[in-house]
């Protein structure tokens, strides 16, 4: 009872404050209050496109967060989840220039495959060098995030690169490697449904599976599984690798749903707002869909701002910084500390 | 009046009640005990009065004064110091600069260490606690890191020392010195409390008692003015009986575990030799650090046996992983708890199913049965009579001696072949010895191998057949238990004496 009031207490005094600072960045730029406001909530839930487009910006947030969420659970804190994403999208973009004849079916079948392996691949290699060799997977996953942009820069301008444009991006995939779309006319496409069914059967391998509570256990206290007969090493390369993997299927779905082209800048940051997204989501499938929900609307409402008040994006950022920050120091300022 | 007054305390956790209306009055110059079963609210009381934890109602008055106190910083500036029963040292600093650990010493930033050295000399020498300020403290045995501790809490200038259950984890040689060194302070005007459940000791070192059962104040006594058997009716609420141990004969016909010269590749331990026949408690006697820890961790897998074989019943298992080997039977009861064998922040079902989740019962083609691991959950809170709100609470907010109910529960449940224990009533309390010592027993005449590694050689010589010393990593000697023991001899073995049996 006491610690529900001190909840809903706190959340109210983050959104006041969260709201106050908005309103002051608002009037900071120049821009009228009102009709910024009425913009954004436009932007969000103005028309039938603009809900498609916030599910559209959840997609590969969702995906990505569940991967990071894993990791987070063993112990595997993996900020590549970037670099795992590029991964993905070079996977569909070779599969789909390399194989083009291939049925729909298949085709998406081996694009999930294959991006899944890639981002794998990408985050099992830092992985190995935690479990085997203790090296700290924190740097290893930023590194190879460069490693994995810029390698997309080169394959653009090289292998992949599509000879009848000056522009470095891929050629357009054959239609075979397209997500169907979910409701026209707005870009909504099956990548949604994947990250949902991805939700669930996170949810069912980690609180519900023997391996997901080894790998839980292993996250909390690698010591004590290790004496209860628990591998730590290889529960920890198997996170590593889903971790990954779910932040692969992040960029298929960017390609196959969205750009259906491999370009540079594929992800703006998702890979880093996915580690967000798992933090607010308490790195629970379940709240992690609405977390992402909630970013992506925060971004698309923000856009929809700039259009039409001209209120820099920027602010959104500001204000999703400060978010993340109150919501993590809200149990200290509230006093319900778990003793 | 008195020093400390400590008034209708109140303090519960999740809705149950820690401490109810609980008084504590401690006078200048007084040794006072606070004694009650695990989970009867001492520490509770204690972490309160230290400012770790905030009383839900009550008051603390410090010579009449009416205190506040809301972090332990609060209360080293009203003079108290704790010691806890898990250390806060830091093993890679030196014993000086983990006693000035947080202090602005003469000279800060640039500190002088050799003056700070030298003060801690001094003042060391004036309790008796012999220690060396240059010393690392990762080098220091357990009680000279008690000792630190100690200086540390006098260093800033307590008043008021609490000491949560400081013989834990001494041998008897060391308790004593800890003892001397209690009544020194006393003599020198300070005051403790001591948080135990050994009532031997209360009896011999405090002036005043306070017991405490089930969150509630029972008993508030002069030592003087009491004895054993009322402290004991008190603290449990019933009679203890001393356990007899019924001789076995050896009806399984099979081999045990056989260990033949083990070794581990740092060669920390071994080589070790020891025959665990069925239905056989071997106990393995031994100061503390003398490598009994590596000795279970080698048996167990969590060490690799190097060289040496193990076999149970003819079957070699050196090659086998802790896995492997749990499923062939093997229980292990560490003598740390919190770090090897409890996830802290899962709840006590999923701490029972850190060994289980591979078992038919709780493991459904890959998914867990919760239901039954609910069941299973509930059936060992009632054999083990653990004490907890609810089953979904992290084990972290246990009491340690239910803490170590819930590992028992989980190791020696099922069909175990090997038992290896590892200071299994270490921190526990009276009644709680009593139940592991009868599982132990239990577990004996079903036919299981049982190691019993302890440092409490009354424990050793009640439950066990047959007695092996450890010293600097090897057994020096296996002593046969028919009739009295040698108690001498044990203990120059234990001291590491080359003397022989006819010697």
């Amino acid at each position: 009872m006491k610690r529900s009031v001190s909840n809903a207490l706190s959340l109210t005094v983050v959104t006041c404050i969260v709201l106050g600072v908005s309103l002051l960045l608002i009037a900071m730029v120049g821009s009228s209050i009102p009709s910024s406001l009425s913009s954004f909530i436009r932007g969000i839930v103005g028309s039938t496109y603009s809900i498609g487009e916030v599910l559209v910006r959840a997609t590969p947030l969702m995906l990505a967060a569940l991967g990071v969420s894993i990791g987070f659970r063993t112990g595997f804190i993996n900020i590549g989840a970037e670099g795992q994403i590029y991964l993905g999208a070079i996977a569909i973009t070779w599969l789909g220039m390399t194989f083009p004849s291939l049925p729909p079916i298949l085709m998406i079948f081996f694009a999930i495959l294959v991006g899944f392996l890639a981002g794998g691949v990408w985050s099992v290699i830092p992985g190995i060098l935690k479990a085997k060799f203790g090296l700290s997977e924190i740097i290893n996953t930023i590194m190879l995030n460069y490693i994995a942009i810029n390698l997309v820069g080169i394959l653009v301008r090289t292998s992949l690169k599509d000879p009848s444009y000056p522009y470095p991006m891929s050629p357009i995939l054959p239609p075979a490697s397209y997500f169907p779309m979910l409701l026209l006319p707005t870009r909504l496409h099956a990548g949604f449904l994947l990250a949902l069914i991805c939700a669930v059967l996170v949810y069912l391998l980690m609180f519900r599976s023997s391996t997901g509570f080894c790998m839980r256990a292993v996250g909390l206290n690698k010591r004590a599984s290790m004496c209860s007969g628990i591998s730590v090493k290889s529960h920890m390369v198997l996170s590593a690798l889903l971790s990954g993997g779910l932040a692969g299927l992040a960029g298929v779905s960017e390609i196959a749903g969205l750009h259906h082209r491999l370009i540079e800048g594929i992800s703006p940051s998702y890979g880093y707002l996915a580690i967000v997204v798992s933090l607010l989501g308490k790195n629970h499938p379940f709240w992690i869909i609405l977390s992402s929900l909630g970013i992506a609307a925060l971004q698309v409402g923000s856009m929809a701002m700039q259009r039409s008040s001209g209120v820099p994006t920027s602010i959104a950022s500001i204000i999703m910084g400060l978010l993340v920050i109150m919501i993590l120091a809200r149990k200290q300022f509230f006093g319900y500390r778990e003793v | 009046m008195a020093f400390l007054e400590m008034i209708d305390i109140d303090k519960a956790f999740f809705g149950k009640s820690a401490n109810s209306k609980v008084n504590l009055y401690v006078d200048h110059g007084e040794i006072h005990a606070l004694l009650g079963e695990n989970g009867a609210g001492k520490t509770t009381l204690m972490n309160i009065l230290y400012g770790i934890y905030q009383a839900d109602g009550g008051s603390i008055t410090l010579d009449g004064v009416l205190v506040q106190i809301k972090s332990p910083k609060d209360a080293i500036n009203h003079k108290i110091g704790m010691v806890h029963q898990h250390f806060t040292l830091v093993p890679t600093l030196t014993v000086s600069e983990n006693i000035t650990l947080g202090l602005k010493s003469p000279g800060y930033p640039f500190v002088k260490r050799k003056q700070v050295d030298e003060e801690i000399r001094l003042l060391s020498e004036r309790y008796n606690l012999a220690v060396d300020p240059t010393a690392l403290v990762s080098s220091l045995s357990v009680g000279q890191q008690q000792r630190v501790e100690i200086i540390k809490v006098l260093y800033r200038e307590a008043q008021l020392l609490i000491l949560d259950e400081p013989t834990a984890v001494l041998t008897p040689q060391e308790v004593e010195s800890l003892f001397d060194i209690l009544k020194r302070l006393r003599a020198e005007g300070h005051s403790v409390i001591i948080i135990t459940h050994h009532i031997a000791e209360v009896l011999s070192l405090t002036d005043r008692i306070t017991v405490l059962r089930g969150g509630l104040k029972v008993g508030d006594v002069k030592t003087k003015e009491t004895n054993e058997a009322e402290l004991s009716q008190l603290m449990v609420g019933r009679r203890l009986n001393r356990m007899i141990r019924a001789k076995l004969p050896c009806t399984f016909d099979r081999e045990g575990l056989s260990i033949t010269a083990i070794q581990d590749a740092q060669e920390s331990v071994g080589p070790i030799s020891l025959e665990v026949p069925p239905g056989r408690i071997i106990g393995i006697a031994g100061v503390d650090g003398n490598g009994q820890k590596a000795f279970a961790e080698l048996l167990l897998g969590i060490r690799k046996i190097k060289e040496g074989s193990l076999t149970l019943d003819g079957k070699n298992l050196e090659h086998l992983g802790v896995k492997q080997r749990r499923a062939l039977g093997f229980g292990y009861i560490s003598d740390d708890r919190l770090l090897d064998s409890l996830v802290l922040d899962m709840d006590m079902q999923e701490n029972l199913l850190l060994t289980r989740y591979r078992g038919q019962e709780c493991n459904h083609h890959h998914f867990i049965a919760r239901k039954k691991l609910r069941e299973l959950t509930e059936q060992a809170v009632k054999k083990y009579a653990i004490k907890s709100g609810s089953l979904e609470h992290p084990v972290r907010y246990l009491s340690g001696g239910n803490q170590q109910k819930l590992i028992l529960a989980r190791e020696l449940a099922g069909n175990v072949k090997v038992v290896i224990a590892c200071q299994p009533t270490r921190g526990l309390d009276v009644g709680s010895t009593e139940d592991v010592h009868k599982t132990l027993l239990e577990l004996r005449s079903q036919g299981s191998s049982v190691i019993l590694i302890s440092s409490d050689l009354e424990e050793i010589l009640d439950l066990s057949d047959n007695i092996a010393v450890m010293y600097r990593g090897t057994i020096v000697d296996v002593i046969e238990r028919e009739g009295d023991v040698d108690l001498t001899y044990l203990g120059l073995l234990m001291a590491g004496s080359p003397a022989r049996r006819n010697a």
